[in-house]
């Protein structure tokens, strides 16, 4: 009856997958599990820290999200609701967590940009711009951490972010921009110097 | 290095764009196949619109339930069959209680004496007020003011737990297991959610409100609860069949209620402990 698979040039919409799912059909939900499957690891991983814990709430929080469909307001948008589901179980897991694994980023190496082929100099200063910038990163304190990946490395909307966050949307903007703030206070340090990280506690809180 | 601040926004997104993620694993499928295992959905019938994600509480309580959040949604019934106990909510929890659905049936030891279920030292009611950290809570409601036996426990968990056994009488039938009517726990929860285990080997499994605060109410066939410490090792050789079940939170205190009782007298007794 329902074609799940996305007919070639026709894919099913959101909405039509999510209609057929809460109607039982467990073929659509696993097309929309398809689709989502790699933005809410990646939300889980930047949440909870590793990428044991990622898998194992992602995979939770779409069983649950399947559950939860009767709930699910016609006509919302998917995405948000799920990744919100998602990040619950992802800072569960961090929280009940043995260890506090600090989100892991690494630069990729060699993976070669859209652009005409910079000179091997220029890669290389590129490269090493990235590595300076993400260890500013990884010195601001969790939460500012999280609302930067969600951000520019997940490109989250505002409704994702404060779905993945936890936070109200209103707070969204001003949460980010202080993490930057915070960014750039971070970059300014000596990098590797005695500096403490900046605002671990300051940015923990939220609001 | 400092930037204006586009740029920083653009060297942000550059970054992203080169970020070295770990590859997905295939959700899909692991996905498909627990539900293959599980009950369909609920209809969207009754569905009433949640007023928010979580009821209103401190923060930290609403962290603590965070991860609630999501089975709180879920279908309120979730009939737990072998065939499908591992597939659904594997992780239903309160603070201080974790509870599985399926799983290893444990070994089980029915008490020596009658009213003695190994909890903790026999004391009175007053005894277990001095030993414990937290104000004891005790029903209001007529018939079980009075317990026939008080358990403490000052050391486990953290905090200390005081248990109530109540004999079995006209009204209140002994387990099926034991000798007793009820039996009522209540402990000071951390958020280490291993101190009792409930494993659930069939029946319902149902989430509750009490006094406005959550709850599970288990039923039906026959479960397995087992006390356990933060390591994992079961504590007082404690491994027992249980009844009908009721585990909610009250304030900062996690109680449990198990008894041949109903539903209905369960919620009444739960909600008059004070």
């Amino acid at each position: 009856m329902c074609e799940t698979q996305s007919v070639e040039g026709r894919p099913l919409d959101d909405q039509e997958l999510v209609e057929q799912a809460r109607g039982g059909d467990a073929r659509a939900y696993e097309a929309l599990v398809r689709q989502y499957q790699d933005i809410a690891f990646r939300t889980a991983y930047v949440i909870a820290g590793s990428a044991a814990d990622a898998e194992d709430a992602a995979q939770e929080g779409f069983v649950k999200a399947w559950y939860a469909l009767s709930r699910f307001r016609a006509g919302a948008a998917f995405r948000p609701w799920l990744l919100t589901i998602v990040a619950n179980e992802a800072r569960n897991r961090r929280r009940s967590g043995r260890r506090q694994d600090d989100l892991a980023l690494r630069v990729a190496e060699d993976r070669p940009s859209g652009d005409a082929a910079p000179s091997p100099e220029a890669a290389a200063l590129a490269a090493e711009q990235r590595r300076l910038l993400l260890a500013a990163v990884g010195r601001l304190g969790e939460a500012d951490r999280q609302v930067i990946a969600c951000r520019y490395f997940l490109d989250l909307s505002e409704a994702e972010m404060a779905g993945a966050l936890g936070c109200r949307p209103g707070t969204v903007k001003s949460r980010l921009s202080r993490a930057l703030g915070r960014l750039r206070a971070a970059m300014a340090e000596p990098a590797g110097g005695a500096a403490a990280p900046l605002s671990r506690l300051q940015g923990g809180g939220g609001e | 290095m400092s930037l204006p601040e586009l740029e920083l926004e653009d060297a942000l997104r550059d970054l992203g764009a080169h970020l070295d993620l770990p590859a997905t694993p295939d959700l899909a499928a692991a996905v498909a196949t627990r539900l293959r295992e599980a009950p369909a959905p609920a209809p969207p019938a009754r569905a009433p619109r949640p007023r928010g994600w979580l009821p209103r509480l401190p923060g930290w309580r609403r962290l603590a339930l965070a991860g609630m959040a999501a089975v709180l949604l879920a279908a309120a019934v979730l009939v737990v069959s072998p065939g499908t106990r591992e597939a659904v909510a594997r992780r239903l929890g309160l603070r201080g209680i974790d509870i599985r659905i399926g799983g290893e049936r444990p070994t089980t030891t029915r008490p020596a004496e009658r009213l003695d279920l190994g909890v903790g030292d026999r004391v009175t009611l007053e005894e277990a007020r001095r030993r414990v950290a937290f104000p004891v809570l005790v029903p209001a409601a007529a018939g079980f003011q009075q317990p026939d036996a008080v358990f403490v426990n000052p050391g486990r968990p953290q905090g200390g737990r005081v248990d109530f056994v109540y004999r079995a009488r006209p009204g209140l039938p002994a387990s099926q297991f034991t000798d007793v009517g009820l039996l009522i726990t209540q402990f000071q929860a951390t958020l280490t959610p291993d101190f009792i285990k409930k494993v659930v080997a069939g029946g319902l499994v149902e989430e509750v409100q009490v006094a406005g605060q959550p709850g599970y109410w288990f039923s039906g066939e026959p479960h397995f609860f087992s006390y356990q410490d933060t390591r994992g090792s079961l504590l007082d050789e404690q491994t027992r069949l249980a009844g009908n079940t009721l585990v909610w939170q009250a304030g900062a205190l996690t109680l449990r209620l198990e008894g041949q009782v109903s539903r209905q007298e369960a919620l009444r007794i739960a909600e008059s402990m004070r």
